[in-house]
């Protein structure tokens, strides 16, 4: 069964168009300008039960509004949406008791209190039986490492253990279905790898579809097989992200720091110079030929910093869409 | 046990737990607390010398003696505890931080996360205010008239019960506001200050003239604090006791007329700006 479906799904917003200055507010206090943003443009796609699908996209392209339509929040302005059979927007209790929705700066847990009294109050919101829910939380205090943390106020973790918290709050009543935005946003390195490992060994044991939305590359390498790149609230790309990646990433961002300065066309000779003013330049190079031009720059040139990055999903959008040009 | 009866107790223990967490989160801000009450009590205590200046013993200023003067002073504090006590005035803050939207995905009743949540409130205001006057008696010695009829004792509560609904149901409309207007706070505060007039919070309201009072029953805001206290003292007569409930019953039923449209007319802006 599809745990999710949508046909056709458009989600405009209106927004007052204000003109700058006096004139403008007094204007806008007799006859506002309304403009529809077209957040979600018409889009179709369909989720099996335990996948975990990457909606990813620039800021503004829609991947929030699409999981805010899926969970319920949202209604849409046309078109079709069904998440495990229910309409969403109808937010019977029967569908929240299977789903879940964690957006990385929305806090639900009580700040006073331990977070142990927001995991038993969520126990009674959702009527988890009591010995599968003592069996579940062991089970993520364990994954989480969390045991010790259990009785302070909340107000007193860190913003690291607080998100732990947090994700366990929202997970207790093991939901068919997890909409994720922007989980690891905020978060430290150290943080992000320990929640994408979190996140993939909970879809790996309950087998629970999940759904995430981020803007960046690493949470959805590392955890997704199928992404659905969404930009002005159109999909571009629904598929495999190695052939996205093999499709239209196949480079490397290296960004030197000059200690002298040197010629552009000099730069140019190690790849495609996407940018450059003294003393930064950022150069961009083939991935097969990565090692050898690494090499090169250190070898040739009087470099202060290099150093060599995965090019962001904007940047990999910007170019689908300068191709799609 | 039947599986019935095991699935509505359920249903009552989150509400249970959101008071208790309500009642805790209290204690941890335990100093601001007794701030608080320290405020409300020099509040009593300043009406309390005032009126006991106004009202040597044995005289009387438009049917109120001594007693029954200063009783309603000090009374007006537990009934503050029981009805005007509240958290629900933070719904604004709720809709305004986006905060609503976890309860909007949770299979948990809004209304009832605030009922319960004020309940917490007001079992910890009325433990206080008990204990306050407790040893406000002790020290003062106030004149004080004791209703000794077990009934009228009965019906005062009952009229706190309808009172604590009717203020629910106004609270929560405040909040609404939140809905068109990033600014909840000074309308708040307006209306506490017109409220605290009008609720009989500061002096018993018949003593306005006559057509003033008259127009006053009419409101909801009497039936808050005045009308129960009345009771209480003894000083209405059986058909003016039904006929405050009946008019209490009748606010009740049109404000949460209107907050059910308000609710459903918020939620759809609230959902249109997707926050």
């Amino acid at each position: 069964m599809d745990a999710v479906e949508v046909k056709d799904l458009k989600r405009y917003f209106k927004v007052y168009k204000k003109e700058a200055g006096l004139a403008g507010s007094l204007t806008s206090f007799f006859a506002r300008k309304y403009e529809d943003v077209k957040a979600v443009d018409g889009i179709s796609f369909k989720i099996r039960e335990g996948e975990l699908v990457g909606f990813i996209g620039p800021n503004g392209a829609g991947k929030t509004t699409t999981l805010k339509c899926l969970s319920g929040l949202l209604y849409p302005t046309s078109g079709n949406v069904k998440v495990l059979g229910y309409t969403p927007f109808e937010r019977k209790d029967s569908f929240l008791k299977q789903i879940a929705l964690i957006m990385g700066q929305r806090n639900q847990l009580w700040w006073d209190l331990p977070p142990i009294e927001s995991f038993i109050l969520n126990r009674e919101i959702y009527e988890v039986p009591p010995d599968r829910f003592k069996k579940t939380l062991d089970t993520l205090v364990d994954l989480l490492d969390v045991s010790d943390i259990l009785k302070t106020p909340v107000k007193k973790l860190s913003l690291g253990q607080r998100m732990k918290c947090e994700f366990i709050a929202s997970v207790l009543h093991s939901p068919h279905v997890l909409f994720l935005d922007e989980p690891t946003l905020g978060l430290d390195v150290v943080m992000q790898k320990i929640l994408r490992e979190f996140i993939k060994e909970y879809n790996k044991r309950y087998g629970a579809t999940i759904i995430l939305t981020s803007h960046y590359m690493r949470d959805v390498e590392a955890l997704c097989k199928r992404i659905i790149i969404i930009n002005y609230g159109k999909i571009l790309f629904d598929g495999k992200l190695s052939d996205l990646v093999k499709k239209h990433a196949p480079y490397r961002v290296v960004k030197v720091t000059l200690q002298r300065e040197v010629g552009a066309q000099e730069m140019e000779s190690f790849g495609e110079l996407k940018s450059f003013t003294y003393p930064e330049a950022v150069i961009s190079v083939p991935y097969e030929r990565i090692s050898d031009v690494s090499a090169q720059i250190l070898k040739e040139l009087p470099v202060e910093d290099v150093t060599i990055e995965e090019p962001e999903i904007e940047d990999i959008i910007r170019e689908i869409f300068e191709k799609e040009k | 046990m039947s599986g019935a009866n095991e699935g509505s107790l359920m249903k009552l223990s989150k509400y249970y737990l959101i008071a208790r967490n309500t009642w805790d989160e209290t204690l941890v801000y335990r100093l601001n607390f007794v701030m608080w009450r320290v405020r409300v009590i020099l509040g009593i205590l300043t009406m309390y010398f005032l009126w006991l200046a106004l009202l040597p013993p044995g005289q009387n200023i438009l049917g109120y003696t001594r007693e029954l003067m200063l009783t309603y002073i000090l009374g007006t504090s537990l009934i503050n505890s029981i009805v005007i006590s509240s958290r629900t005035y933070e719904v604004g803050d709720h809709i305004n931080s986006g905060n609503l939207s976890n309860f909007l995905i949770r299979p948990i009743n809004y209304f009832g996360y605030w009922f319960a949540r004020d309940l917490g409130d007001k079992a910890m205001n009325i433990v206080f205010s008990a204990s306050e006057l407790t040893i406000l008696f002790f020290i003062l010695k106030p004149p004080l008239f004791i209703q000794s009829d077990i009934s009228l004792i009965m019906l005062t509560l009952v009229s706190c019960a309808f009172a604590l609904v009717l203020y629910f149901i106004i609270n929560f409309l405040l909040g609404s506001i939140g809905f068109w207007s990033p600014e909840v706070w000074a309308p708040r505060f307006i209306f506490i200050t017109v409220l605290t007039f009008f609720s009989g919070g500061l002096f018993p309201l018949d003593i306005l003239p006559k057509p003033i009072f008259s127009a006053l029953s009419l409101l909801p805001f009497t039936y808050l604090l005045f009308f129960p206290l009345k009771i209480y003292l003894g000083q209405l007569a059986t058909y003016e006791i039904i006929r405050g409930i009946l008019i209490s019953s009748v606010w009740i039923v049109i404000l949460s007329q209107v907050l059910r449209f308000v609710w459903q007319r918020g939620l759809r802006v609230y959902t249109a700006y997707g926050r």
